[in-house]
This record gives structure tokens, C-alpha cells and sequence, in this order.
């Protein structure tokens, strides 16, 4: 990385719950790693604004260009990285079946690349660094041509160093519009909502591993909420409001558990489709990658805040303790909405369309499963405090991480010494020697199986590149009300099978999205062949 | 002739074959038997957790507890002389209960504590509206999460004086 030269910069202990002793024997500790931070001394670096709504018809070019950005949080200056000198990056609005071309240029001093996350869009294009596009370096320009099959809400990130580059803020959003009136009921106001977190101390900026991620074991967790790229949001909104909230989760480790203030919430679409059927909901938890569209009533005045509610752990203690972030404020006010869509909020709707999508691959949810994978963990070298304390914690390990309850520990692992693995049950290959090959239109069922006899099991949400998925089940129970998925989430211990349709073909990667378990492997290759692979050409 | 009670394995959906060895498996609250009833002295089961069905895959509160559907499995229970088995959940501190009912048919809950307990007791009748148990303990089962403990006093943490953090 670039960014100011490590012999400058120092590893700073992130910030961490005293009331929790430091671990005997890591005092003085460090990642084995370089810091590396860009230059928050840096001179001429333009200040950043919010997102703006790039409308783009079928065939319009956009120039995109990832350069350092001057920012401010919580009233501090912060160097970081922008896409257009934007946070987020430009919210891309297109109607589906649109493509776009979109010039990419990188100013960073590091490669980069872009990923186009959730779309079916033509493999050169998917922005992976080594499988199908070489890195673009700085001052160099890719031009990718983006497809949008689908509707709903995507979102463009790096696929390079994801644990650093996405966490210092190259990420935006796609909303991709139906050309069909009435795909969604009709509401008062829409909004798109990032969700991400930030490590800060009181000195700025917790560095980043140079060569390596650093928090390889849970993922690097935030100490600051960020809503929009801002620790402040706040939205207006009148008595009545039906507001449709578009979420994505763009932070490198951690699970929300979102709540509007007790308003009620109705779960509407996720990544790719809305659901068979509207269901109504208490809160929405969002793994990161994942999205989901929730419609919301604000039925009376007042002030209703966007919170993380979560069950947080206390290792050393032993305990579970409530922890809630306040993510946005929305202020409810003045004259009531007009029109008033309260009584259509009340009907969840069946979506036809979806059943009868999900209908043409009914016939294959019985079917055994076509591929099986484990997942699970290997480490080396890690300081013996880190493994004792792990062997005595291991007992229990929460079926989702939502803080991260062993800070000293999990900063201090790196990629170097932590590998992530997806395993092949018939082959027991591992990571990037899996390359599957699938014929353009199979539905092919995977399961995955998250082994909890690991040194540190953890939850991992999985993303499948360049196709669409079913999550048929989870620990045997069928799943009877389905949504199109890019990304789903595994819990500790737990067995999800998904019903994959193989509908665009190239090479593509299918990966944990805790972007420092990506780092450290865990990803691997599939292969859609537009004709039926020939015999013997399986890698497995 | 001996009748056992033997309630079948109603879990939605059996174990998956193969290389995911019993997934529940990790959701599973092993039910030991208390020596009090020497009726319930060979008896084995098991409770098993599955997460409420959500469209999210995981189940969450708002306030972020685990939401799950408990099955309680019993098998090798001789009927007791005099009485009903009756299964409840409970916090690990016995402050909140939950009945769940005879073990006469399919067993099930739902919980979001964060720790619990799976309790099997002898009640002198199956009167739903008892919200607490009065006979004596049959079989008893603690969640997984009740396995998390402080580190104090042992570990990297051997020198840390448990007291200090509450722990005697």
C-alpha cells in the first residue's frame, strides 16, 4: 500500500473495552505486519462530498475515478478514499436491462479494481483481480460495460484489499429501477442507506496491515457508525410516511441488527428479487454484502432512531451484554403525508411474479446435493497467550459474531497466520484448487456446512459471484418464503443448502464476504462453460 | 410389561447426510438425568434448537437475542408411579419459567434468552396453568451459550483475582 511510508508510521492498539484486562504476555504485542495509512498529512487533497444520484439511461457513460479524498467524522479531518470524490461513491440509478459503460480510472498509489456486486453481468467485466481482469494501477484507466438483468439494489466496491480499500470508502450503490409500474407498492419517499463502521482512536485512524490484513480472525469491527458516510444521519419526514428504505451492509465484518425506533417494518425484496411474500418484521438483520429493501411506517410524530441492537459478548466476563448504536435520527413532523399509503402498508403483498420465477426451478429443491462444502479454519504462529485463551473460550462460540469481543487477540492475527478455508467434502480440496465447472442453465444445489470444531469458528457471509441463488434451507428447515440472494449469511455450527442457477457464463469466484476471511482464502472458483463441460475437465 | 416413553425425533427436517455431520448437532442441549426419580434414572434426550423461521435465515429479537424453536426429545423415561413429566425452560437463574408442556406428545417452545435452562420435572398433575414447577427435577439440560464463563483465575488470565470481577 501507499499510503505514508511505514517507517513513519507506528502500530496503535486499537481503541478497547477496559473493563476488560489487557491479556498477559500482549502488552507490548503488534501485527506481524507493516501499518500503513494514507498520508493524513497529505497536501491538495480535494474535501469529499455526500453521494450523488448519477441517472443513467441504456448505453451512457460514466467516468468513475477513485482518488483520496479529505473527509470529516464527528468534526475530525480524515484522509480516505473516495470514488468521484464522493461519499459514498455515486448512487448509479438505471432501469433494469440498461447497460451502462463505465471508465474507470484509479489515482490511488495502489491497484485496484471494481466489482459489480449482485449483477449477472458479463464475466470481463466482474472486476476480480487475477481471475478476470489484471489489477489497474495507478494513472491506469478499465473500462467496464455493466449490465443490470435485475431490479433492486447493488452496490460497486474494490476486489482488491477489500479489508482496506472498502473500509476507507470505495463502495456506492445501484439502484436498479423496474420498468414495470407497481413492482413495489407505491410510498411516500424512498432512501438508500449504507451501513458501514470505521476503527478510529483519538489519534485518528487504526492502520491498516501493509502486505497483510491485520484482524484476520473476526474481521476488522468499527468503533464508529457510519450511515451514509456520515456518523450524523438524519432524515425528515411527515406524520403517516411510508418510506422505503433500500439497505446495504458495506462494512468489512459486522452483522446489524436494524430497528426504526419501534416503527413497524415490512420486509419487502433482498439482493436480487423481492420475496414470494411481504412479511412483516421486528428488525433486520443485514450480514455484510447483503441487502434488503423494507418498507416502514411512520404513522405518528417523533423523533425514531435507526439503531444496531445486538446481544454483544463480554469473553473475559463471560457474558452477554445489550449494545445499541444509534445509526440516524428520523424526525417526524408537521402536516401529515399525503397521499396517505398507511392502508396499503398493512396488506403485505404476494409476489406473484416471484413465485412463478422461483417456480421453474421447484423441481430441483428435492434433489441431493450436487456439491458439499465445509468451512472451518487454520492457524499458525499465533502468540501463546491467543492460543490458551482460545482453547479455554471455546466452549461456546456465538452462532454470529456482532462485536468484536476479543479486540487485542483479533487485531493481532494476520493473514499470515490465519487462513479461512472452504473445504470440498469429495474432494477435500481447499480455497482457490476448487474450481467447479457447471454447464450454462444447471441448478446446481450446494451445501455448506459451517464446522464449529475449529480453532475459532465464526459466521461467514457467503457471496456467489455472477449468478443468483436460492437459500432452499438452514439446519433442515425448508425455507418457505424465497428471495433471490447474492450473499447469505452462515451461522456458527449451522448447515445452509443453496439452489444456485448457473445462468451466466465464465470464470467467477464464490467467497466469504468478511472481507479480512477473503484476504486470508477464503474464496473459491467455478467455471459456467456455455456448452457442457467435457469429461475429465472437472478440477475436482 | 415396561412401557417407555419414547418420543420420537420430531426436529423439522433429519441431520444431513454426509460430510455435514448433524448440523443441529451444535444446537443440541444434552438432558441429564437427576438420580430423584428412579424412574427417570436411564433416561436420555435432548432438546434442539432450530431458529425461528425468518426471512433472514438467522432469527434475532430487536434487542438482538437468538430467537429459537426447542424440541425436546426424551427417550428411556419409564412412567413414574404417580404423576406427569412436565418440561419447562427457565433462565439460568430460575427468576423467569416457561412450561412447555407433558411429555405426552411433541415437545415444543420458543426462546430468546441468552442462557437457559431445559428442565424435566415430576409434577402430581398437568395442570397447564402451573408457572412454575413444584415437583422434583427429572431431567435437566443447559444451553450451549451457559458454556461461556470468565476467564479470570485460569488461562492467560491464571494471575487475574476472580474476586475483583465479582467471581467467587
Amino acid at each position: 500500500m501507499p499510503a505514508t511510508a511505514a517507517d513513519t508510521l507506528v502500530w496503535r492498539m486499537p481503541p478497547m473495552d477496559m473493563s476488560m484486562p489487557m491479556m498477559p504476555g500482549l502488552e507490548d504485542a503488534v501485527p506481524p505486519a507493516l501499518p500503513a495509512l494514507p498520508d493524513q498529512q497529505a497536501m491538495g487533497i480535494p474535501v469529499a462530498r455526500p453521494s450523488e444520484v448519477v441517472s443513467l439511461a441504456d448505453g451512457d457513460t460514466l467516468h468513475l475515478e477513485a482518488t483520496l479524498i479529505r473527509r470529516q467524522l464527528g468534526g475530525r479531518p480524515f484522509v480516505m478514499y473516495g470514488y468521484n470524490q464522493q461519499y459514498p461513491g455515486p448512487l448509479i440509478s438505471v432501469t433494469r436491462a440498461a447497460t451502462v459503460v463505465v471508465v474507470f480510472k484509479n489515482e490511488l498509489e495502489e491497484p485496484t479494481t471494481v466489482h459489480w456486486h449482485g449483477l449477472r453481468l458479463d464475466n470481463r467485466f466482474d472486476g476480480v483481480a487475477g481471475l478476470t481482469q489484471a489489477p489497474v494501477a495507478q494513472g491506469e484507466s478499465f473500462t467496464y460495460e455493466v449490465f443490470f438483468p435485475d431490479t433492486g439494489i447493488y452496490w460497486y466496491h474494490p476486489h482488491m484489499r477489500e479489508d482496506m480499500q472498502q473500509d476507507l470508502g470505495l463502495y456506492g450503490n445501484m439502484l436498479v429501477h423496474s420498468e414495470r409500474e407497481g413492482y413495489y407498492s407505491t410510498v411516500n419517499l424512498e432512501e438508500v442507506l449504507v451501513l458501514d463502521d470505521l476503527l478510529i482512536d483519538s489519534h485518528g485512524l487504526i492502520p491498516w496491515g501493509q502486505t497483510s490484513p491485520t484482524h484476520a480472525l473476526m474481521g476488522r469491527f468499527g468503533n464508529v457508525m457510519l450511515t451514509n458516510g456520515v456518523t450524523d444521519y438524519s432524515l425528515a419526514a411527515a406524520p403517516g410516511t411510508v418510506a422505503r428504505f433500500y439497505l446495504t451492509n458495506v462494512a468489512n465484518a459486522r452483522t446489524f441488527n436494524i430497528t426504526f425506533g419501534g416503527a413497524p417494518i415490512k420486509v419487502v425484496a433482498s439482493d436480487v428479487s423481492k420475496f414470494e411474500r411481504e412479511v412483516f418484521v421486528e428488525s433486520v438483520p443485514v450480514a455484510p454484502a447483503e441487502r434488503y429493501v423494507v418498507e416502514v411506517h411512520f404513522e405518528h410524530p417523533g423523533e425514531y432512531a435507526i439503531t444496531n441492537a445486538v446481544q454483544a459478548i463480554n469473553h473475559f466476563r463471560g457474558e452477554f451484554y445489550p449494545h445499541v448504536d444509534t445509526l440516524g435520527m428520523i424526525s417526524v413532523a408537521g402536516a401529515p403525508a399525503a397521499p396517505d399509503y398507511g392502508e396499503d402498508f398493512r396488506v403485505p403483498r404476494t409476489n406473484t411474479d416471484v413465485i412463478a420465477d422461483v417456480d421453474s426451478v421447484r423441481g430441483f429443491f428435492d434433489r441431493p446435493p450436487d456439491k458439499e462444502l465445509s468451512l472451518t479454519v487454520r492457524v499458525t504462529n499465533l502468540p501463546v497467550p491467543i492460543m490458551m485463551a482460545m482453547e479455554a473460550d471455546t466452549l461456546y462460540v456465538p452462532p454470529m459474531e456482532w462485536n468484536d469481543a476479543m479486540p487485542m487477540m483479533n487485531w493481532l492475527s494476520t493473514g499470515s497466520q490465519v487462513t479461512w478455508i472452504m473445504r470440498d467434502a469429495a474432494t477435500g480440496k481447499e480455497n482457490m484448487d476448487i474450481r467447479w465447472d457447471f454447464a450454462l442453465g444447471d441448478i446446481v444445489k450446494v451445501r455448506i456446512f459451517n464446522d464449529p470444531k475449529s480453532f475459532h469458528p465464526m459466521n461467514h457471509p457467503i457471496h456467489v459471484h455472477g449468478q443468483r441463488f436460492l437459500v432452499l434451507e438452514m439446519d433442515g428447515r425448508r425455507n418457505t418464503n424465497l428471495v433471490w440472494k447474492d450473499t447469505a449469511v452462515l451461522p456458527v455450527g449451522s448447515t445452509m443448502d443453496l439452489l444456485i442457477e448457473m445462468s451466466n457464463p465464465g470464470d467467477w469466484m464464490a467467497h466469504c464476504h468478511i472481507a479480512e476471511h477473503l484476504s486470508a482464502g477464503m474464496m473459491l472458483g467455478f467455471t459456467v462453460h456455455r456448452a457442457p463441460p467435457s469429461k475429465g475437465s472437472s478440477g475436482d | 410389561m415396561t412401557t417407555f416413553l419414547a418420543l420420537a425425533i420430531l426436529l423439522s427436517g433429519a441431520a444431513p447426510a454426509g460430510l455435514c455431520e448433524a448440523p443441529p448437532e451444535y444446537y443440541k442441549i444434552d438432558l441429564v438425568p437427576t438420580r430423584r426419580v428412579p424412574a427417570a434414572r436411564q433416561a436420555t434426550g435432548a432438546a434442539h434448537l432450530t431458529y425461528t423461521e425468518s426471512p433472514f435465515g438467522i432469527s434475532v429479537s430487536p434487542a438482538g437475542h437468538y430467537r429459537y424453536d426447542v424440541e425436546v426429545v426424551v427417550e428411556n423415561l419409564r412412567p413414574a408411579p404417580a404423576g406427569v413429566y412436565v418440561a419447562w425452560l427457565s433462565t439460568p437463574n430460575l427468576k423467569e419459567v416457561v412450561r412447555l408442556g407433558p411429555l405426552t406428545d411433541a415437545i415444543r417452545g420458543r426462546t430468546e434468552w441468552n442462557k437457559f435452562l431445559v428442565i424435566i420435572t415430576l409434577e402430581s398433575s398437568a395442570r397447564a396453568n402451573q408457572s412454575r414447577w413444584q415437583g422434583p427435577v427429572v431431567m435437566r439440560g443447559l444451553s450451549r451459550s451457559g458454556l461461556m464463563h470468565t476467564m479470570a483465575g485460569h488461562g492467560p488470565y491464571e494471575q487475574e483475582p476472580c474476586t475483583v470481577y465479582g467471581y467467587y
